[in-house]
Parts: C-alpha cells; structure tokens; sequence
C-alpha cells in the first residue's frame, strides 16, 4: 500500500481558506492562489470538496455552497460556522510575533513601521502584549559592515581569532550580516584567506575603508537556501586530521556537553557524560580545560593533561611573577 | 484521501455547530462520510480524526453530556476556535510576511499561520537577516504565558514552579521568566534545560505585575547574570586584549588606561563561574587585581591544574 497523503496540511488550508472567502465574496481563483500560494488548480480542487461538506443531514440546505463564475469569482454560502480562522497554536504564535520582534530588534530598524503595528495587533490577540522579548544584541561595528555590505565597499578589518587567540588584519569583500546563536555573523569573500570566511562581528575590532568596492559574485542564494547555508557554517566540522580528545565531564559540568560540537558522548548512570570532540587549535583546547578544571577529566590522549598544566603553570606566572610557579611534577 | 478530508472537515464543521456536546454514537449516526459500523475499528478511526484535529490545534472539549455526567461527548466551543481579528492592513500584513522570511524559525512553516491572518502579502524577504531555533517545551512555556498559568516542571533536577510573566530570547537561548513561587523570587530559566516537558495549570491564576519587561529578568551581560552576593572586581588586560575587552563590556567599564596600552576594567560580580570563564577565557592576557578573594580564588583554581602534570 503506498503511503496516503496526510489529511492535516491540507485542511489546515481549508479552514483558512473559506473564512477568507467568507469575507471577501468574489476574490478570483487567482488572488487566492496568489495569497495562499499554492497554485490555482489547487485552489480549484479544494472549493471543488466543499460542496460535498456541511452538517448532517446533508440535504441542500446543509452543504456548503461554493459558486465561481466565468471570470474566477468565488463565492461561498451556508458555512457560516466557518466564518473565522482557527486560532494559532502555541507554536505558531510564538514564531510569528518572535519572528517579528528579533526583526524590530535589529539595529537600525524603523519602530514606527507597519511591522510594530501588525506586531503589536498580533501580540493582543494572542495574549502576550509585551510578554516576549528577542535580545539580539548589537556589535561595535554592525552598522559600519552593514553600510558596507550594501554599498559593495571592500574594507579592513582588525579581527580576533577565538580558536587561534590571534589578532589578524584582513581585507574582505562583505557578503551579507545576519544573526544565529546568539551573535551577528558576516559572511564575506577574504583576500588574506583567499576564500569566503565566517567572522563573529563581535570579533571584529577595527574597520576601516580602502576606498575600493566590488562586485558581488554569484547572486545570492535565496531565502532558506541561503540560511540553511550560513546555519551549516556556523557549527564547526573536524577535519580528518583534527585531534581528538576524550573527556570525563562530572554532572555538575555536563550541560558543556550540549554546547560543543561532539564526535561522540555517552551518558554515564552517575549522571556524567564522556564526550569525544575534535581540538584543530591548541588555544581552543588550553581555555576549554582551563574553565572546566577538575570538573572534567582527560581520558585521552595524556598529552592533553600537559597542555593544561603548561597552560595553568603560564598564567600562574602572572600572579606570582617572582616566585617560582607550581611547577609540574613529573 | 479526499473521502478522510471530508469527514475531517463534516466533523469540525458538526462540532463547532452544535450546542451541547455529541456523543461518538450520535457522531457516528449523522457524520458522512460515515465511521465503520463496527465497534472497536469506530473508535480507533474516531481517535485518529481526533488527533488529526488536535495536532492542528482544533480545540475539542471532552465534556459530559447530561447532568448525572454518565456519558462523554465532545464539541468545539467557537470562542476557542475562532482566532479573534487582529485587523491588520494590506501594510501590515506584508510587513509580517516579511519578518517570517526575514527571520528563520527553525522548523517552523510560517505558511499556516500567515493563511490564518489572510496569506501572504507582497514579496516576502529575499535572504534572512537571523534565525532561532524552536526549543522542544517553547510552545508549552509560550502557552502558559498566555493564559496566565503556573508551569511546573523539573530543571536540572529540581522541581520548580513558576508563574510565567513572558520568554526571552538572548544569548542564542530562550527563557522562560518569572516568578518562582516557592522561593517567591524572580528568576529566569533556560527553556532547553527543563528536564521534560512542563506541566502547565489551570488559567487566570495569576496577574504581571504592571510595568515588568521579560529583559528585567536577565541582564544582557552574562557576567551580570547570577545569584551570588556582589562583588566589585578589577582585572588588569594587557593591550593585546584590550580593545576586544572593552568592546564587549563597554568603555564604562575601563577605570584605569595605562601607558602600555593595557586597561584595568571593574566589574560587579555575581556569578563566580562566570567571572572565571571570563579571566581564564583571556589565557596569560589578563589578571584579577582585587578583590584578594576573587584573586585568590583564580590562582586556587590553577594551582591545582598545575598540579595535576603528569598524573594519569
């Protein structure tokens, strides 16, 4: 038996569909196709199921009564129990007034736009006027890159490397800005790199103009392609040759485990977990045993522990620059 | 298909009809196309319908149908149904379009809900400026929020109850904040970490205080963010980290520039964790000045790192 279409997207239409005509009595086959985009033939077919439906006992009295003349126009009688669209769910209500919210958030955009009305309207109707609330923070130079992105501007940057622990000077062809996981990322064409490159805009320290623009190359990808693409770059891929290191996270640090990228991770009944992740830069690896300290243990490899003990050793200098620092026993 | 989709809508539009609530025996007499006359294989079919409707959010009730409260039957109340009219404009209604293009929703098909409000208008975003993701519990927590009802649930082990005032979306989390009744305290919790979904109660049992925003709940600087009795620290970083410092907590917080390029920031501590990721984060670039605690605290933390060489 082949699988049955299911049932539910498409009454979910239906049931949007027949108030909007309710309402607007002789909107065309093509402005609904167009509003509820799905193609005209499907629009047809849905009004075409109408006729068969109503309350019991089906006589013509009861069905719902659907009319398109020559020119498209619809009309629809007797289903006046349709006559408003189901509510949002949860889901949907947050999404949308997130959505709108993290878009009015964003620096730079216009409070009194037709978008903090429709917002506003949408949050009563739903309950939660001023009940949510997107942080999307902002970056020192967001609007300087911003401004460049828009106008094709090749600039330099001053940007610090996390993974590395290093200040490099570049010079980009910025691509497009946009915010995931709670930072603004730009993605641009890098000449030092030459490839294209991901940068935290947080991480960027300085800007500066060259005076020279660009031409964008591709066209960008449209819509979710394109943030399906930016997403992928975001979370960090171990390269074959990448270190693998294994740890030990007591309970009290195996929430770390939902925030890195793992190779492997198994739940231990005593509530800790042992994680497997992928190290390509020592800084990386020398902060992530720092913060954790003794709350994570090093499995493997063993030369893991020397880094952090040479790490430790090393920032120890700082605080007792004339005494010996504990040096590691051997 | 088409005969299923029928009966889906024949069922929504009999329940939202009728006044009093119907049996499965009534509904299965009148709906066409009909349930099979067979018992068990009725109900199982009835069950399926139902939660087709359910996972749309069609809202039906399970109600007695007499007095003596012998018998089930099941209606649609149209108030619960029907999505109140926001009045939005032509304008408006593109302006939402846009958003929901603007901004991703993980996993979430913005379409349904914007054929709710009247389909989408105008052109829609062509590339997306952020995206979420939809935390699993969001929708309960969110829920909650709207009709005012105590969540209870489990958070790294501990039971809480809470009287949800709104959500908050920062640092790439979402939050559910409130009140937290038992230790009648504002507080904040992260929707990702609730131990299971969150049991949520009756309606209307509480009000928000007027004049409480979600983002007073969380400061926007994670340093900031923590139950631990306030302590004013000063951490010298040396220039090689200074502008990456003071860009991240502001010039406010510089109190001292010297001629090397370094700067001494001072920060009011309230999460010890988070202050010790913060220093050791900046590696051999920074040192906690004073307070002589939070210095001491540091330089317990590595000693006893630099201890462990070697050891297997």
């Amino acid at each position: 038996m082949s699988p049955r279409p299911l049932a539910g997207p498409r009454l979910a239409r239906v049931l949007a569909i027949v108030p909007f005509v309710l309402a607007h009595p002789g909107i065309t086959i093509a402005e609904l196709a167009a509003r509820f985009r799905v193609s005209p033939r499907e629009i047809e077919q849905d009004l075409e199921l109408l006729p068969m439906c109503g309350l019991p006992p089906y006589t013509a009295d009861r069905l719902i009564d659907v009319w398109v003349d020559d020119e498209g126009a619809v009309d629809i009688r007797l289903a006046e129990y349709f006559e408003r669209p189901l509510r949002l769910t949860p889901a949907e209500g947050v999404a949308l007034v997130a959505a709108s919210r993290a878009l009015l958030a964003v620096p730079g955009a216009d409070a009194a736009s037709p978008l903090a009305t429709a917002v506003e309207k949408l949050e009563a109707v739903v309950g939660v006027s001023g009940r949510l609330a997107i942080d999307v923070g902002d970056a020192a130079h967001l609007t300087v890159i911003r401004d460049a992105i828009e106008r094709h501007e090749r600039v330099e940057i001053d940007y610090y490397s996390y993974a590395r622990d290093e200040m490099t000077t570049r010079r980009i062809d910025p691509a497009r800005a946009f915010h995931a996981l709670g930072a603004w990322y730009l993605d641009a064409y890098c000449h030092r790199a030459e490839g294209d490159r991901l940068f935290r805009v947080d991480r960027v320290q300085a800007v500066r103009a060259t005076g020279e623009t660009f031409t964008p190359r591709a066209p960008a990808v449209a819509g979710e392609e394109a943030a399906d693409s930016a997403l992928t770059g975001l979370v960090y891929h171990p390269r074959p040759g990448d270190r693998r290191v294994t740890l030990r996270l007591a309970p009290t640090a195996a929430w770390v485990a939902d925030e890195l990228p793992l190779d492997d991770r198994d739940d231990e009944a005593d509530g800790s977990v042992r994680v497997v992740l992928a190290v390509s830069e020592d800084a990386f690896l020398e902060r992530l045993l720092l913060r954790l300290g003794r709350e994570a243990e090093v499995l493997d490899p063993p030369e893991a522990v020397d880094v952090r003990t040479a790490a430790a050793v090393r920032l120890l200098r700082r605080y007792r620059p004339a005494a010996d620092a504990a040096a590691p026993r051997s | 298909m088409s005969e299923r989709l029928e009966r889906l809508i024949n069922l929504t539009a009999t329940l939202l009809a009728t006044r009093r609530p119907l049996t499965l025996e009534e509904l299965a007499d009148r709906l066409e196309p009909g349930y099979p006359g067979e018992l068990a294989a009725r109900r199982r079919q009835f069950e399926r319908d139902k939660e087709t409707l359910r996972e749309l959010g069609v809202p039906i009730t399970v109600e007695a149908v007499d007095a003596l409260g012998g018998e089930q039957g099941y209606r649609i109340h149209p108030d619960d149904y029907y999505l109140p009219d926001p009045g939005l404009d032509p304008a408006e209604r593109a302006a939402l379009h846009l958003a929901v293009t603007a901004v991703e929703v993980g996993g979430f098909d913005p379409l349904d809900a914007l054929r709710k409000l009247g389909g989408a208008e105008g052109e829609g975003a062509g590339q997306a400026v952020a995206s979420f993701e939809l935390t699993p519990h969001l929708g309960d927590c969110f829920d909650a929020v709207t009709r005012r009802s105590e969540l209870g649930f489990s958070y790294r082990g501990d039971d809480r109850r809470l009287e949800p005032y709104g959500i908050l979306h920062r640092f790439g989390h979402w939050y559910v904040v409130g009140r937290d009744v038992d230790r009648d305290a504002p507080r904040a919790f992260r929707v990702d970490r609730l131990d299971g979904p969150p049991e949520v109660g009756p309606p209307g049992t509480f009000a928000v205080p007027a004049g409480i925003e979600p983002t007073d709940f969380l400061s926007s600087d994670p340093l900031t963010y923590g139950d631990d009795q306030p302590i004013r620290a000063r951490v010298l970083v040396d220039s090689a980290r200074a502008s990456l410092v003071t860009g991240s907590l502001g010039d406010e917080a510089v109190v001292e520039h010297r001629d090397d390029g370094a700067v001494v920031v001072a920060l009011d501590v309230v999460n010890r964790d988070a202050f010790r990721a913060f220093v050791l984060d900046l590696l051999d670039h920074a040192e906690v000045l004073d307070p002589p605690e939070l210095r001491a605290e540091i330089v317990d933390w590595l000693d006893a790192l630099a201890a462990d060489g070697g050891a297997a």
